[in-house]
């Protein structure tokens, strides 16, 4: 391919259409959708209107290169956090960087790849370093676009006559990123500058090949330089895929329809969406807050002015207006910490992106006009929105994940309101525990482990069935949780069981999806630090219409155990937890038990016969849980979803136990506890006026734990608005603060 | 008239009917029908083949006699499975790995969803287990991944937990224990512990180990296929044992042999009958292999349109590509088979606009057997592909499946005219036809992209089209695409049983080898490495030879072949190269067998992803082995000149061609003579299919009966 530039003949400036620069052209179709509310002004869509079934095939043909290039270079990879959980996506873009097509996969990205290509436009890339055929860029900065470092992007743009036709973009998310703790998303950075190997949309190719120097920068800078390699070369290959595509359509089809193809079928995929929007909801504006924990207090190797104990708030405002418009707002987010969970705007829309398109534009002509259609509020200075380019956002899924929950409640009402049950879904389970760190592996090599299992939680439960249990990611909802054969190559431990993990889902009438739990003993090295990373403090995966929240968490790891030695002398060892109150982890081993509700920590020491134990979260439940099915809440007993005193205790039914140890219904006794329930219920009820006035008083003596009301302190001293509307639900004096000890 | 001497026995047994097909040795053939009757196959069947050869006026007693090979396939054991109706099979697994059928993998969730119902989450939903938690138990003891032992076997847990299960009735007993395809030991004091105490309580009871059955890493798949085996094969062998007896009763003397998804036939008396699970797509793959070889190619381009899928496969040098982990069923499985993509795009596709965008959608759900809105019996409400070609005058509504189908082509036209034509705001035919056009453009953008991520072009393929609608549309898919020749049998809608006729007597084994040849390797480790592969090789070799004593062939004339599968040093895919030489001796052959690898790996991955700096592993060694048995002879019919036979026409039909009413001639296919050449436009029926040369084309028939489709050099260019 060393002939492209000349077989094209493309070295002279500007690249873009009709003569124009790449900057022309974006300034150009930024100002005709400002003018218009329609992408590059479009008012038909010429070719699809006059031509339905030719634009059809242009675009199965367009897809079909992207998927199959993705399933393609997939196998490149040495990763199973590529090869086997599929954390891999390619997609297509126009010159000014709009999404045209993508492959299934981690679908957040599209849209940040789409920022990152803006971003080179915005800072003239096109004069210097030049974009040229065969040549290749790479970003993962996430203040140009991304979510955090780990999700590396590769660019290649398509030429065809002289013209920048478009680009091809791939993303994978690598085993580790150089960060200042092994493993990929790392815990523990308060600066930038920790996050790990920073590649600000960097040309990085020429003539289809890799600049050497690039290369051996990355070799040096990550722990784990195999997998980058073989990763980097799954992203060109699949570009590569996708230029060759792109080019075969070309010729078949000629270059100027292909260009009014992109354009319509991004304005159509804006119209798609207001047209879905309108289907499945009620207009209306819907709220959902959402808290996750940040217990960073006594942590000694942070800097002073990080160890704190925080709370992180995030309140979701959607409006949907009559024509299926939709802004989201995060007015009242907390303000940006020294830790790695702030997000970028960027991270932000890819959140939004990806969880639209598993809800509300789930098919395969989804695209940047859903980006389009769409409008969004993130407060300056809040973890949403930083600016601030210093900030660590080395872990930015931490507050994204159940920050967004949010919108998938607000979803399943506006769903429910319209009358498409079958598309409700509570707030989906937290990929969490996030089991990771390094050191030396079984082989005697260096190695960093992030185990992906965390793509198979449990789901929202919907409002016509449980939820989905330990099958998909919010982030990938083609989860899967790969072979322990598998992972055994890659991590120095073993597993000693995975199995369902009891009470995780949330309760309801329809319970949330369950996770599991995976028990893992080291071995073959003594040289490992392992970290804890998942929310444990707060209920981050709330339930829907009356279902309880998925459990929250807890750490158990042992030390210096007795394990090998007792399964040497033919004695039990544990292969689970199974119920954290009757632990037989706790049972069956000696040890230095670490078991506590620390689930967010810094990498510790472990050695050869320590366990781990990871346990993976449920999702919120929907409706009430007395009104479930006793014969489903047997079925929970019997196959473990559910402890049996839960079926008491939660869902009032009364169970018999068999001879062969298994349970089933007491149909009257049911009857009667759930009578029983449901007087005590009413007992204890108040009138809602009451209700509101014990809390407004709670709220004016500041009744909470410290990191509570300076958490609220800050959002209101951060957001006017909200502090405003605060005060005002609770009826407070207009300049009502929390008091806290410390804080003047 | 000369008298029929039938030579070779095939038999389809599906859900509801038993297709056979018998063939002369001119390779003349014959098929015939009967009911399935699962509770004993064999009536059916010598039923099915009575009815095929009463239309040779003969009996299976008067032609069995004859016979020299028979071959099985059919879809009871896989309907046992989908049926969740297979034995009451106890597993025993490492401890802690109880709820394997339970968590199962998140990807069998989705396995086999649509693009849009893979995004779209509350969709996905988790198998029905096929053995309960009751029936699952786990033993303390691990081995890790070098096959070392980390935790010891404990035995008297172990009979524990086999105890347990037969006390729970079971009639099979699976073993999977992580990395038992490193280290079977446990497995092995497993099954012994099993037979003490089967002896212990006069039982008898098959045991399945993984480590014996299908030793290869990859815990879930190697779980699955092992419990398939039990649940849903091992019923399958006493019916084919009726099977065979009955075919002695009727004075058969032919050895029966069954399609197993690796693509060559194997014995009933096999060990791994699992590997038969999928045979219906196979046997086509095998077909086209073999009518490709007849005329001289060795690469060729399988496609297989039916009503609800069309299925491509590729043969490349004579060998096709073998998936090592396909699924089935939405199950993960480790039974090499080849690799058929399937797509659900077939003739009874449900065409929709979508409200929502206002733009086509063609499937992925079908009327499969109900064909379309034209079928008025099949209650069908939705137009399909099928009723696009109804309505263009493609397919004579009165001769569907040779006239025994009477299609209704005003219910067609109305329903493609509200639901596809109106919405569109165009002319219904216009919209029939472009909906087609579409069709056969997706099929091509498969065909194409299938061609080239192999790193060939078309121009290296002959492709060959069968299946009921593969030749109404098979011009439409491959316009444009410049393979060496365009194919289409004259028996095309028989064409999986013909091809199930042409599988060679061949078994395939595989061992997990997992040897690493680190970048700089010095020539005594590459020695080392070769003497190390041997022995693997000699191992499988003689698993070959033990299953060929079990029949009439021996040992003598087995030929082997011999592949690795090897990839870049820790990378967990790899690819599966022909080994250079029969045998590895000297550093050269590792090298030669090496090179071999980077080159399939540039043309597949392209060239900047080659990696050799990292080193390579050999991650499975490979040996499949064949014996010579007959097959099909080809016809071999003596040209009668480019003029169809008078008697061959059977009229003209108005047919809307690009937009216009266009007259295309209508003839009978079977009445066609070798070398006969027909110009488009023209429309050859059979009762089984329809063959459609579009204008610009013609198709000639061959002395072996196949027909060459040639575009004109301008409309190629097109």
């Amino acid at each position: 391919m060393s002939d492209v530039k000349s077989k094209l003949g493309t070295d002279k400036l500007p690249i873009g259409w009709n003569g124009r620069t790449l900057l022309q052209m974006l300034e150009d179709s930024e100002r005709a959708f400002e003018e218009t509310g329609r992408y590059c002004g479009i008012e038909a869509l010429a070719l699809m209107e006059s031509d339905p079934i030719g634009y059809e095939k242009t675009f199965a043909k367009l897809r079909g290169g992207l998927v199959n290039a993705r399933e393609t270079a997939m196998n490149i990879s040495a990763s199973p956090i590529v090869k086997e959980i599929g954390e891999l996506c390619f997609a297509f873009y126009t010159p000014e960087g709009d999404s045209v097509a993508l492959s299934t996969g981690i679908i957040v990205h599209v849209h940040t790849m789409s920022d990152a290509i803006k971003f080179m436009i915005r800072k003239g890339y096109e004069q210097n370093p030049g974009i040229a055929p065969g040549d290749i860029f790479t970003n993962n900065d996430p203040v140009i676009g991304n979510v955090h470092n780990a999700d590396v992007q590769t660019f290649v743009p398509i030429f065809w006559e002289g013209e920048l036709i478009g680009w091809a973009g791939g993303v994978t998310h690598v085993i580790d990123i150089g960060a200042a703790t092994p493993g990929s998303v790392p815990v523990g950075p308060t600066s930038r500058y920790e996050d790990g190997l920073q590649l600000t949309a960097l040309k990085v190719g020429e003539d289809d090949t890799l600049h050497r120097d690039h290369e051996l920068r990355c070799e040096l800078g990550v722990r784990t330089p195999w997998y980058w390699k073989l990763d980097e070369r799954t992203r060109i290959a699949g570009c590569h895929m996708i230029r060759d595509a792109v080019e075969r359509i070309i010729s078949e089809e000629g270059v100027n329809t292909f260009k009014q193809f992109m354009r319509d079928v991004i304005e159509e995929g804006r119209r798609t969406f207001l047209n879905r929007l309108k289907e499945l909801t009620i207009p209306g504006r819907y709220e959902a807050p959402t808290f996750n924990g940040v217990p960073f207090k006594d942590e000694p190797r942070l800097p002073q002015h990080a160890q704190v104990d925080n709370l992180m708030h995030a309140l979701m405002v959607v409006s949907i207006e009559a024509g299926g418009e939709l802004e989201l707002s995060m007015d009242g987010a907390s303000p940006w910490g020294y830790h790695s969970f702030n997000c970028t705007p960027s991270a932000m829309q890819g959140a939004i992106w990806v969880l639209l398109s598993q809800t509300v534009v789930p098919n395969d002509k989804v695209n940047d006009g859903a980006y389009l259609a769409t409008r969004s509020f993130f407060p300056p200075g809040s973890w949403t929105n930083p600016q601030n380019n210093s900030v660590s956002t080395g872990a930015a899924w931490g507050f994204l994940i159940p920050a967004f929950t949010g919108l998938y409640r607000i979803l399943g009402r506006a769903f429910w309101a319209r009358g498409f049950h079958e598309e409700v879904m509570a707030s989906y389970g937290m990929t969490m525990n996030g089991m990771q760190g390094g050191g030396i592996d079984h082989l005697g090599k260096p190695c960093s482990i992030l185990n992906f299992e965390i793509s198979t939680v449990g789901g929202g439960a919907c409002a016509v069935k449980d939820g989905l249990d330990y099958a998909a990611a919010m982030w990938n909802p083609e989860g899967d949780m790969a072979d322990v054969e598998i992972w055994e190559i890659l991590e120095p431990l073993i597993y000693l069981g995975r199995r369902i993990k009891p009470n995780t889902a949330g309760p309801g009438k329809y319970r949330g999806g369950s996770g599991f739990e995976s028990l893992r003993m080291v071995w073959k090295t003594n040289d490992l630090e392992m970290q804890n990373a998942g929310e444990g403090l707060t209920f981050s995966a709330p339930g829907l219409f009356g279902g309880y929240p998925a459990a929250a968490g807890y750490r158990h790891n042992v030390h210096e155990t007795d394990l090998l030695k007792q399964a040497r002398a033919n004695k039990p060892y544990p292969v689970r937890e199974y119920d954290p109150e009757h632990s037989e982890l706790s049972a069956l081993t000696e040890g230095r038990h670490l078991f506590d509700k620390k689930t967010t920590t810094f990498p510790y020491p472990f050695r050869q016969g320590d366990l781990y134990l990871s346990w993976l979260r449920g999702g919120g439940g929907l409706g009430d849980p007395l009104e479930r099915d006793p014969q489903q809440v047997t079925k929970d007993v019997n196959q473990d979803f559910l402890l049996p005193r839960y079926a008491h205790k939660v869902y009032g039914v009364k169970l018999l136990k068999n001879d062969d140890g298994s349970y089933s219904v007491d149909d009257e006794g049911t009857v009667a506890l759930r009578k029983e329930i449901r007087k005590k219920r009413a007992n204890r009820s108040i009138p809602v006026r009451t209700y509101i006035k014990g809390e407004r008083q709670r709220i004016q003596e500041g009744n909470f734990i410290e990191p509570i009301r300076k958490s609220y302190n800050s959002c209101m001293a951060l957001c006017s608005k909200w502090a405003k509307y605060y005060r005002e639900f609770w009826d407070l004096p207009s300049d009502f603060t929390f008091s806290v000890g410390d804080e003047s | 008239m000369l008298k029929h001497r039938a030579r070779i026995l095939a038999v389809d047994a599906g859900g509801t009917m038993t297709d056979t097909f018998i063939v002369d040795e001119l390779g003349r053939f014959v098929v015939g029908k009967a009911q399935t009757t699962p509770e004993n196959e064999s009536i059916g069947l010598i039923k099915s083949a009575e009815d095929a050869l009463c239309q040779w006026d003969t009996t299976t007693k008067e032609a069995f006699p004859h016979i020299v090979a028979g071959i099985y396939s059919g879809t009871t054991m896989l309907n046992r499975l989908l049926s969740r109706q297979g034995l009451r099979v106890g597993v025993i697994v490492s401890k802690g790995q109880e709820d394997y059928f339970l968590l199962e993998r998140g990807v069998q969730t989705y396995l086999g969803f649509s693009y849009a119902d893979r995004l779209h989450v509350v969709t996905h939903h988790h198998n029905d287990p096929i053995v309960p938690g009751r029936r699952v138990r786990g033993v303390f003891g691990r081995i890790d991944v070098f096959g070392e032992e980390v935790l010891p076997l404990q035995e008297g847990d172990a009979r524990d937990m086999v105890r347990q299960l037969l006390d729970e009735g079971i009639e099979a007993l699976c073993v999977c224990l992580l990395h038992s395809y490193r280290n079977p030991s446990h497995e092995q004091r497993i099954d012994q512990i099993a037979g003490e105490l089967m002896d212990e309580r006069g039982m008898n009871i098959p045991v399945f180990l993984s480590s014996e059955y299908y030793p290869v890493r990859n815990d879930f798949p190697r779980l699955n296929t092992t419990v398939i085996e039990a649940y849903a094969a091992q019923p399958s062998r006493a019916q084919l044992q009726l099977v065979t007896k009955r075919f002695r009763e009727c004075n058969g003397k032919f050895e029966t042999r069954v399609m197993a998804s690796h693509g060559g036939t194997v014995g009933i008396d096999t060990k791994e009958l699992a590997r038969t699970l999928i045979s219906g797509p196979i046997g086509g793959v095998l077909g086209a292999r073999y009518l490709a070889r007849a005329i001289g190619s060795d690469d060729v381009v399988c496609t297989d349109i039916g009503g609800t899928s069309f299925d491509l496969a590729l043969v490349t040098g004579g060998d096709y590509a073998v998936k090592p982990y396909p699924d089935l069923a939405r199950f993960l499985l480790c039974i090499p088979m080849i690799q058929i993509d399937s797509v659900g795009a077939g003739t009874g596709s449900f065409l929709r606009i979508n409200p929502g965008s206002g733009r086509i959608e063609i499937g992925p759900d079908s009327a499969g057997a109900r064909i379309g809105v034209c079928w008025p019996e099949g209650e069908v409400t939705t137009p399909t592909i099928t009723d696009c070609s109804v309505a263009l005058g493609i397919l004579d509504p009165d001769y569907f499946l040779g006239g025994e189908i009477k299609l209704d082509r005003d219910r067609a036209l109305a329903a493609i005219k509200d639901q596809l034509a109106d919405p569109l705001h165009i002319d219904v035919y216009k919209a029939a036809e472009g909906i087609i056009e579409l069709f056969e453009e997706n099929l091509k953008g498969y065909v194409a992209s299938a061609v080239l991520s192999k790193g060939y072009a078309p121009s290296n393929y002959v492709l060959l089209s069968y299946g009921g609608g593969g030749p109404v549309h098979v011009a439409g898919y491959t316009k444009g695409l410049d393979f060496q020749d365009i194919l289409v049998p004259a028996w095309a809608a028989g064409f999986s049983a013909y091809g199930c006729a042409c599988g060679d007597f061949e078994y395939r084994y595989e061992a997990t080898t997992d040897l690493p040849v680190p970048p700089g390797s010095d020539d005594d480790w590459k020695v080392a490495l070769c003497t190390m592969l041997n022995m693997h090789c000699e191992g499988l070799k003689a698993k070959i030879v033990a299953e060929f004593e079990k029949t009439t062939h021996g040992s003598e004339s087995i030929e082997y072949k011999t592949f690795f599968r090897i990839q870049y040093m820790g990378q967990l895919n790899d690819l599966e190269i022909r080994s250079p030489s029969d045998r590895l001796e000297t550093a050269r052959d590792l090298d030669d067998l090496l090179q071999s690898f980077e080159e399939t790996y540039g043309r597949v991955y392209a060239r900047a992803a080659k990696s050799p700096e990292l080193g390579f592993a050999i991650t499975q060694a490979i040996v499949t082995g064949r014996v010579d048995v007959e097959k099909p002879r080809l016809p071999d019919e003596t040209p009668a000149g480019p003029t169809p036979p008078e008697a061959a026409f059977k009229g003209e039909r108005k047919v809307y061609w690009k937009g216009e009413w266009r007259i295309a001639r209508i003839l009978d296919m079977e009445a066609l003579e070798s070398g006969n050449i027909v110009e488009g436009l023209a429309i050859m029926e059979s009762p089984a299919t329809t063959f459609v040369i579009p204008p610009g084309a013609t198709a000639e028939l061959d002395s072996h009966r196949l027909f060459h489709l040639r575009f004109h050099q301008n409309e190629r260019d097109h």
